[in-house]
């Protein structure tokens, strides 16, 4: 029996229309030793998971213009290329419930906004060594 | 109703008043920038300083959403208000920038078609607040190019 060799992608999504928080999400993703690829907002994070589903994991900010957080985890747990991909929502809303509905979308992980680089890094280290969709809040 | 207004008016601009005098008196110590420069330590060698690299997108994407804010505002455009807010809101609290955060929060949640008056003291504070920190970051700035260089 031949043995097939998975190679495991090192890339991370990030998606948010805020330039800081993602200059920021992508330093520490490149802290980690994976490689950021950015997205300014929903629609491009969108058309970029179209093309291309070699992603270890992907962070996205809840509230974006044209597509939202929650909108992109429930369209890639509809497609069976990207439901393997574990996702962190970050978001500056401080309603508890919006971690419920993304959790309930499909999130993998939840981390509010106001995250100082080591929230940031632990939740990220999380969200890595995550092998299947467990729930994890950050 | 006229008098009401009045007296809010008057409540407003002596609480922006109070608070510019306290702040002055304060100097630049209640800018906390340590949530800023902790960031420093994800800075790998020979790429450029993270802590400048913030700075420099939250001097630009800042004003930018000011001015998203004021134009909504004008419009009496909640949606476009409460966006614009809500991000300047996110970056300003993850960077450590808590004042200007809270007041994005207030605006934020503000139901402003009863409230124009809080909108516009808000929308001066919001201003007057990042004004300050403004030269605040590029004093720091200026001081970690100069270390950087060394």
């Amino acid at each position: 029996m031949s043995r097939e060799r998975v190679r495991i992608s090192n890339r991370v999504l990030i998606a948010d229309d805020d330039p800081v928080i993602r200059c920021l999400v992508a330093s520490v993703v490149t802290n980690e030793g994976c490689v950021a690829v950015e997205a300014k907002d929903g629609r491009e994070a969108f058309q970029i998971l179209q093309s291309n589903a070699d992603f270890k994991a992907a962070v996205f900010d809840m509230s974006m213009p044209c597509l939202s957080g929650i909108d992109l985890i429930r369209y890639m747990r509809t497609e069976k290329r990207l439901q393997r991909i574990p996702v962190m929502m970050i978001t500056a809303e401080q309603d508890l419930k919006l971690m419920s509905a993304s959790f309930s979308a499909g999130a993998t992980a939840f981390l509010p906004k106001t995250f100082t680089r080591e929230l940031l890094q632990n939740a990220l280290r999380m969200l890595l060594r995550t092998p299947t969709r467990t729930p994890v809040a950050a | 109703m006229q008098n009401q207004i009045t007296v809010n008016q008057v409540t407003i601009t002596r609480a922006i008043l109070e608070h510019r005098s306290s702040s002055s008196q304060i100097g630049t110590e209640e800018i906390d920038l340590s949530g800023l420069t902790s960031l420093a330590e994800l800075k790998s060698i020979g790429e450029p300083d993270l802590v400048v690299e913030l700075i420099d997108l939250y001097l630009k994407d800042g004003p930018e959403r000011i001015q998203k804010i004021k134009t909504a505002a004008a419009r009496a455009d909640a949606t476009d208000l409460r966006q614009a807010a809500h991000t300047l809101k996110g970056s300003s609290a993850s960077l450590g920038f808590h004042q200007i955060s809270e007041i994005c929060e207030q605006l934020e949640r503000l139901d402003w078609r009863d409230s124009h008056h809080r909108l516009d003291a808000l929308t001066e504070l919001l201003q007057y607040k990042f004004t300050r920190l403004r030269e605040v970051l590029l004093d720091l700035r200026r001081s970690r190019l100069a270390n950087n260089n060394r």
